[in-house]
């Protein structure tokens, strides 16, 4: 379990992270999101005590990361591909870590044997490609067997083989009961990796919940109704939490209820149903609503990238094509 | 993944066992990180080499020309000296101190330049005994390798020295005490460069500083005629420490040609060794306090 409690950071005069608490709880795969330049990178790098804090105190199964007379079986940290000197082979950068800790040959091998760098262990590391990078860095963080993985957009650069490796391993890592931590900015990807999502945004968390939730609060989930009186339903079913939009093709998109009372309500009114589907909005969708008002380095190039107000309906085509939570 | 531990046993049982991180655990990291590099690796065959080469062409040449009948008598006395000086095998010293000071340098400001940092302080972070175990192997591979460098080094005078009945006495006091400081001088300079390299974090800085420092502010303060430098020269650290590796007769006659002062050999050791102590705790504060 990861804990941080008013955790502070300045560069300077740049607040990179500004009052922060929040909790990683253990047995769950906790997404980090947000946009560049939030205090992600920073924040995950206070957790294993790079950057001190400039106030507040983060522990890690209420420890400071130094305190831990163990750290790697600890703490397995991944923050960015290449924290490796280059002109080492990657056999030789793992010996060179587990030997911090008294970690065998043996366990070495364990590890490029799980991230599958077998072909290029020999190599050094100045020539590896990003994935292979990116496996190295896994390697190292898997070192110890931790019981907290604290990964910096860990998938980035990996092969779809990869992805699924590092989906799979998190997601079972997770079931053992340990604490994942993990910032990602494929969305869809962290949809089907993460239980929880925490948001950060100019240095501040802006949410902090179950994935589920994140998406039920997304201007994308609604609910399309057809029906051969489309004013009387509407009428129905409008109140202070449920809007009712008439679509193009005479469907209704109803936010803010279920299908269920939807369905419900039209039966007891003998209203006819010819169309009855609720739409889940994506992780994308929620994430985008909740950080516009915190996205600090803007596109402006193409305006269509990022939504220009917290309120703005999302359009059907902006739905994320891949989000195995989007029904069409 | 097949390396779970199934360890039903409480999570303080299975931290109880885990294994830590030592001291000797840390220096044996460092060990590995030393010598999986090839750059640090030739570094120190290219110590070994320098040495050598030079002490070849010291001796040979000041042999050569000690007893060639072109040379003027006065200085063939001078040259004749020179041949009986222990100290001579061990000219190669004066290029072999910029090689130990780049290997220094490199062994710290390469793990700032690639990010090998934050590996290093997320498996150590305490951060010191890093610090220090990089310290220590440094300090073993440098004496390790003069060493080395100066058996070669005699190994090639030795032929030439002999036929000229300047044979090294290596029973005799001083000579040990020459020998032992062209290692001592090497180490702590090469700890020198390390803590200014951990200071500065920065290849390119660390390297123009410590050699700057090396090959001009210490000759300059040498050879200028302004009595503060002549004052405060004989105690800036390379200048200092190598009085170790000078004849005490050397030393007898420089104090009488100079008004500055001139340190017995183990007074200007000491003098090195104070700064490579203070460049070393402030790097130690500074690997503390700053982010990595």
């Amino acid at each position: 379990m990861i804990q941080a409690r008013n955790i502070t950071k300045h560069y300077g005069d740049k607040v990179a992270v500004d009052d922060i608490s929040f909790t990683v709880a253990a047995g769950k795969v906790t997404g980090f999101l947000g946009p560049n330049g939030a205090g992600k990178s920073t924040t995950m790098r206070m957790v294993v005590g790079l950057d001190r804090p400039t106030a507040g105190t983060v522990t890690v199964d209420g420890r400071r990361y130094a305190e831990h007379g163990s750290p790697l079986t600890e703490v397995g940290v991944l923050l960015e591909a290449k924290a490796v000197h280059t002109g080492r082979s990657a056999v030789d950068h793992l010996r060179a870590v587990a030997a911090t800790h008294g970690f065998g040959r043996r366990r070495v091998e364990q590890v490029i044997d799980m991230t599958g760098l077998h072909s290029v262990a020999g190599k050094r590391v100045g020539g590896f490609s990003l994935g292979m990078g990116q496996r190295l860095g896994l390697a190292v963080a898997l070192l110890g067997d931790p019981h907290t993985l604290i990964l910096d957009e860990p998938v980035n650069g990996l092969d779809p083989e990869g992805v699924l490796w590092v989906r799979n391993l998190l997601r079972q890592l997770a079931a053992e009961g340990r604490t994942v931590f993990l910032s990602s900015h494929l969305m869809s990807e962290m949809a089907l990796t993460a239980d929880h999502i925490l948001v950060i945004g100019r240095g501040r968390i802006i949410a902090d919940a179950p994935v589920a939730d994140i998406i039920a609060r997304s201007s994308g989930t609604s609910v399309s109704v057809r029906t051969p009186e489309p004013g009387r339903l509407a009428d129905l079913l409008r109140g202070p939490d449920v809007t009712v939009t008439p679509a193009d093709d005479g469907r209704l998109e109803v936010r803010g209820t279920s299908a269920q009372v939807i369905g419900e309500a039209a039966a007891s009114a003998g209203l006819v149903l010819h169309e009855l589907a609720p739409h889940r909005g994506s992780l994308e969708d929620s994430y985008m609503s909740l950080t516009a008002d915190a996205v600090e380095y803007h596109a402006t190039g193409s305006p269509s990238t990022a939504p220009t107000t917290q309120t703005a309906p999302v359009p059907a085509t902006r739905q994320a094509p891949d989000s195995k939570g989007t029904y069409r | 993944m097949s390396t779970v531990t199934p360890a039903p046993a409480p999570a303080a049982v299975a931290r109880a066992r885990a294994p830590h991180v030592t001291f000797p655990r840390v220096l044996h990291s460092e060990w590995i990180k030393f010598w999986s590099l090839r750059s640090t690796v030739w570094t120190v065959a290219a110590t070994v080499l320098v040495m050598g080469a030079v002490s070849w062409l010291a001796v040979f040449f000041t042999a050569r020309e000690a007893t060639s009948p072109s040379t003027k008598p006065q200085d063939a006395a001078e040259l004749t000296r020179l041949l009986h000086d222990p100290g001579l095998i061990l000219t190669g010293t004066e290029l072999a101190k910029l090689v130990v000071a780049v290997l220094g340098v490199l062994i710290i400001t390469g793990e700032y330049s690639t990010g090998m940092i934050r590996s290093t302080l997320t498996a150590v972070p305490r951060r010191l005994p890093a610090l220090w175990a990089k310290a220590l192997v440094l300090f073993a591979v440098t004496t390790g390798t003069v060493v080395v460098a100066e058996v070669l080094s005699w190994l090639v005078a030795a032929t030439t020295l002999h036929s000229h009945d300047a044979a090294l006495d290596l029973g005799s006091a001083e000579t040990q005490r020459i020998l032992v400081g062209g290692v001592l001088f090497l180490a702590g300079i090469a700890l020198l460069a390390f803590a200014v390299g951990a200071i500065i974090r920065v290849a390119a800085g660390a390297l123009a500083t410590v050699l700057g420092l090396l090959l001009v502010v210490e000759v300059l303060f040498r050879t200028l005629p302004v009595d503060f430098f002549r004052q405060v020269s004989p105690f800036l650290p390379a200048t200092a420490g190598h009085q170790l590796l000078v004849t005490q007769s050397s030393i007898e006659q420089a104090r009488t040609t100079t008004s500055a002062p001139v340190l017995d050999p183990w007074v200007g050791f000491t003098v090195m060794i104070a700064w490579v102590a203070v460049a070393l705790v402030v790097a130690a504060v500074q690997l503390r306090r700053r982010d990595a």
